[in-house]
């Protein structure tokens, strides 16, 4: 402790605001514990900020501009003007409005804010660093503490982000101009979903992936149809290269990639020997998330990491300390917002001494590519090694009324279930709405519902939930829009 | 379909055991002759083997439970059908059914039982907060919805037959555990400065406090989990800064108590109590019927062991050569038999039932062993044509058997005559209770150097330190009168006085 330092006690402190963060402080206020919230940046993390919410509403605004242009078929003629500045001061408003309402809610949930960065004094205290030199800092005491300090873009070798041709997602999505060429290193999700947004506002995009394909982690079925589409909005991929360097380029940059060696070609397209060579106004990195576990000196408090650097904790997000939990992405895999707020209440809760624990039946995931994935719970061949007899019943968007009249039929609704006893497990769809749909088929598991109760339930018509339903009437046989199996 | 399974006869004239504890759970696949059940009888615990192969349905008594023998404690299902029986196969009969009528390639689910694959669980979410709440491990419940999908009344219904269990193997414990809880808080609130009451350990798992009452649980050096609880919220223990004082006030006047007590020699709890049942009722029981049905007489005697310890002594590195520890056992047992040649009578019992005493012309002597579980007497039959190696081999492989509970209870019983060596603990003369019905008992204390008066074969005297044995002689003073028992011991006594004679046995 620095000399003349005063410390302060809290009952629980929350260290990082992002969904994991203010939601553990949030429900640990409304168990009526002490609240110590710290936030180095901004309330909401980088969901808020910089990821899910203004990635979905450039998604959003490009799909419009996007479609607005390309209605012919509807009987529509446009050439719609993109202001991309407007366009991302729009995106900023509703952040602003999200990440002030968390602000606010935490407050009228007795939460204590407090702005800097949090490191480990000891088991039971965290100095606080409040912004630059001579800011000051301040001691905490703590009967518990909640990690939740989240995670940041993996940088790779020669491309720094804070070399100005070179973005991270985060700076991606805040540009105040549409980039007439885009190379983005990486065909993960988030590659993907940023590849499809600067795509749409007529951006020259050019994915490199050292796979052999888009999407990797996700089922083969579900990534064709975003590869098409992706395809059709004029974005071109290179498989099997990794990108390795850079240098000015006339106006713009040239990106160099090697070949990664061991990927396989992709769509029968052979793997070029050679290195390629990439020209583009800028690049853009999406290659993963590392965990912002090095900041915090865990070792002060004796805290565990895995070799990756993320912070291992149980089922009631525990570590290895006991009164110390970890949540959200810096605790691991899954590294999404919602499995990171329902960390942050299942931590809460067990402070609170509940009897809460991470224990679900499956934990949904959605891509805001175009079109659309959502999946939750098993796969067909995940069942099957579980030692599942499985049924599968499928549902293309191409026979569902709703799905025309949106002018999106790519796609698919897959159910996966217990051949003995009916039980869904496991929900995918690619196509219109995907991440809204899977939240029927996760209800499903979690409820332990059957095929006949998914298809003896009535839908609304005409809905692209109708989709759901005739699947799993096709995994019963008695599928009345498609022919059954 | 269902079998049930009956109690079996572990062992002669056995009415009833304590069901110790079960090996299998419902569900479980068990094979014929895999043990399905720990029971402790008349001195033994053996193990219950399977009558089938199939899987275990139902358990029909509980742990600690005495089970009368022939009373049904284990329902099997066997030829393969599955344990939830009719709402499964309906269910899945249905929708196989539905599958065929609409030509759909369905298998048809095989007739093994059914086991959700990795552990999965089918219950919705406020179930499996409720299971939980209620500390039930969901993947024990079975469920009874629809294809077998846990309700929470499926829950609630495990929980009820946990905490039966708990009450009734703990019931003593919750008595004194929640009568000073309640004295504690009169006590407190009492001007009058009664004595303090101690206050028993809660000692929870889990309990809930605020962050705040955590603190100053810590402050006072308490344990939370010990702290007795005065509210409960969702079915778990919650304290209260009150309690929490309150408990660290009575502990500080219990440990003052304690301390006075120390003082004037006592220490630990007053009382405490268990179930007086087990083995240890077994021999109590047995213990009782022989000293209010034989009247006993004991007499004591001491021995002159010198020639027999010299003999051993010789003799040990031989068996050592064929892996056989000598112990003087063997010897005494030999002198017994000798003697019980001559003395038949003491070899003999009263059948009071029929009103005759029944001579036995077989030997089978019964040595005591004292096990972790209490005394135990196996017994070494026909020892009478068994030599000394053989009788020592015997007889510490039965020991062995009976200290490590492996003993079977045929192994227990057809004694005519019993040893028990009162020698390793310290003491020298003992009143041994009869293993009834027998006649007699023979307890043989330490062999000690003890000074003797020596006379030679001039007739001088002279003190010299020998090996002195002594020995207590019990027997049914109905059937042998005190002169008896008196020859009876000093035959013994020559025996082990002059071992030599052994080889004439």
């Amino acid at each position: 402790m620095v000399v003349g330092d005063i410390s302060t006690g809290t009952d629980v402190l929350v260290i990082g605001a992002g969904p994991a963060g203010y939601v553990a402080a949030i429900r640990a206020g409304q168990l009526d514990l002490d609240v110590t919230l710290v936030e180095k940046e901004a309330y909401g993390g980088t969901c808020l900020n910089h990821g899910c919410i203004p990635s979905k509403a450039l998604l959003t605004a490009s799909d419009v501009a996007h479609q607005a242009g390309n209605a012919e078929e509807m009987g529509i003629y446009a050439d719609p003007a993109v202001d991309l500045e407007g366009m991302v001061g729009w995106k900023d408003d509703i952040v602003s409005q999200l990440t002030g309402g968390v602000e606010k809610l935490c407050k009228a949930n007795g939460v204590n804010l407090i702005e800097g960065t949090a490191t480990f004094d000891g088991e039971n205290t965290v100095r606080v660093s409040h912004g630059g030199e001579g800011q000051g800092s301040e001691s905490i005491d703590f009967e518990h503490a909640i990690i939740a300090t989240g995670s940041r873009p993996i940088e790779i070798p020669n491309f720094a982000y804070s070399d100005d041709p070179v973005l991270d997602s985060r700076q991606a999505l805040a540009l105040d101009s549409v980039p007439d060429s885009l190379v983005i290193v990486g065909a993960g999700y988030i590659g993907m979903e940023l590849a499809t947004v600067f795509a749409k506002l007529g951006t020259d995009v050019q994915v490199i992936e050292m796979l052999d394909d888009a999407l990797p982690g996700f089922d083969r079925d579900l990534a064709r149809p975003v590869k098409k589409r992706a395809k059709s909005l004029g974005i071109e991929f290179h498989f099997g290269y990794g990108a390795s360097n850079w240098e000015p380029h006339g106006d713009g940059i040239r990106v160099e990639a090697e070949p990664a060696g061991d990927a396989a070609a992709d769509g029968g397209q052979a793997v070029e020997e050679e290195a390629l060579e990439l020209d583009a106004e800028k690049v853009l990195v999406a290659v993963g998330r590392e965990p912002v576990s090095d900041t915090l000196d865990l070792e002060a408090a004796g805290i565990e990491t895995d070799d990756r650097g993320f912070i291992t904790a149980d089922d009631r997000a525990r570590t290895n300390v006991e009164h110390i939990f970890a949540v959200g992405d810096v605790a691991g895999e899954p590294m999404l917002a919602h499995a990171g707020s329902n960390e942050g209440q299942v931590a809460a809760e067990v402070i609170a001494g509940e009897p809460a624990a991470l224990d679900y039946q499956a934990m949904p995931a959605a891509v805001f590519t175009d079109p659309e994935i959502g999946t939750v719970g098993m796969t067909e061949s995940e069942a099957e090694d579980a030692g599942f007899e499985t049924v599968v019943g499928k549902f293309p968007f191409q026979a569902s009324g709703r799905a025309l009249t949106t002018g999106h039929t790519d796609g698919f609704v897959k159910i996966v279930a217990d051949a003995e006893a009916g039980f869904v497990l496991g929900g995918h769809v690619v196509g219109p709405e995907a991440s809204e749909l899977i939240a029927e088929l996760g209800l499903a598991i979690e409820l332990g519902a059957t095929l006949e109760d998914v298809a003896s339930t009535v839908h609304a018509h005409p809905t692209l939930a109708e989709s759901v339903m005739e699947a799993a009437e096709n995994a019963l046989g008695q599928a009345i829009h498609t022919l059954n199996r | 379909m269902v079998e049930e399974f009956k109690l079996p006869d572990v062992g002669e004239g056995v009415a009833e055991g304590e069901l110790v504890s079960w090996l299998v759970e419902p569900g479980d696949t068990v094979t014929e002759d895999q043990p399905v059940a720990e029971v402790e009888t008349d001195k033994a615990l053996v193990e219950v083997p399977s009558p089938y192969n199939g899987t275990v349905a139902e358990l029909l008594a509980e742990e600690g439970e005495m089970v009368p023998v022939g009373d049904v404690i284990i329902t099997f299902n066997v030829d393969g059908e599955t344990d939830d029986g009719g709402t499964d196969a309906s269910s899945s009969a249905d929708q196989t059914g539905e599958a065929a009528a609409s030509g759909e390639e369905t298998e048809t689910p095989d007739s093994e039982a059914v086991e959700t694959p990795e552990g999965r669980v089918f219950a919705p979410p406020r179930v499996r907060r409720l299971a939980r709440e209620k500390g039930v491990d969901i993947a024990t419940v079975e469920g009874s919805g629809p294809g077998g999908r846990i309700t929470e009344g499926d829950v609630t219904a495990a929980a009820g037959a946990g905490e039966a269990v708990t009450e009734s193997t703990t019931e003593s414990a919750e008595a004194t555990e929640t009568a000073p809880a309640e004295d504690a808080g009169s006590s407190a609130s009492s001007p009058s400065g009664q004595a303090p009451a101690p206050v028993e350990s809660a000692d929870r798992d889990r309990t809930l406090a605020a962050p705040a009452t955590r603190k100053l649980a810590e402050e006072q050096g308490v344990d939370l989990n010990a702290v007795p609880a005065t509210e409960q919220r969702e079915g778990e223990a919650f304290v209260t800064p009150e309690a929490v004082m309150e408990y660290a006030e009575a502990q500080k006047r219990a440990q003052e108590a304690d301390a006075a007590a120390l003082a004037s020699g006592e220490t630990g709890p007053r009382e405490t109590r268990e179930p007086f049942k087990g083995v240890r009722r077994t021999i109590a029981k047995a213990m009782e019927r022989s000293k209010y049905t034989a009247p006993h007489v004991t007499h004591h005697d001491e021995v002159d062991v010198t020639r027999l310890v010299e003999t051993r002594e010789r003799l040990k590195p031989m068996a050592e050569e064929q892996g056989i520890r000598l112990t003087y056992m063997p010897f005494i047992m030999k002198a017994v038999v000798a003697a019980l040649k001559e003395f038949p009578e003491m070899n003999a019992m009263i059948d009071d039932e029929n009103e005759e005493i029944v001579h036995r012309n077989y030997y089978n002597i019964g040595v005591a062993a004292a096990t972790d579980a209490g005394l135990m007497v196996p017994v070494v039959e026909d020892a009478d044509h068994k030599g000394m190696l053989q009788l020592s081999s015997e007889t510490d492989e039965l020991v062995t058997k009976a200290r490590e509970r492996t003993i079977s209870p045929d192994e227990l019983r057809g004694s005519t005559f019993t040893i028990t060596n009162i020698g390793g603990i310290g003491g020298e003369y003992a009143t041994p209770i009869l293993n009834y019905p027998e006649a007699g008992i023979l307890a043989v204390g330490e062999i000690k150097r003890k000074p003797r008066v020596v006379t030679d074969e001039n007739g001088n005297e002279s003190i010299e330190p020998r090996s002195v044995m002594t020995l207590s002689l019990s027997f049914d003073h109905r059937l042998i009168d005190g002169a008896e028992g008196a020859r009876f011991t000093n035959k013994v006594m020559e025996y082990l006085e002059n071992p030599e004679l052994l080889l004439l046995e």
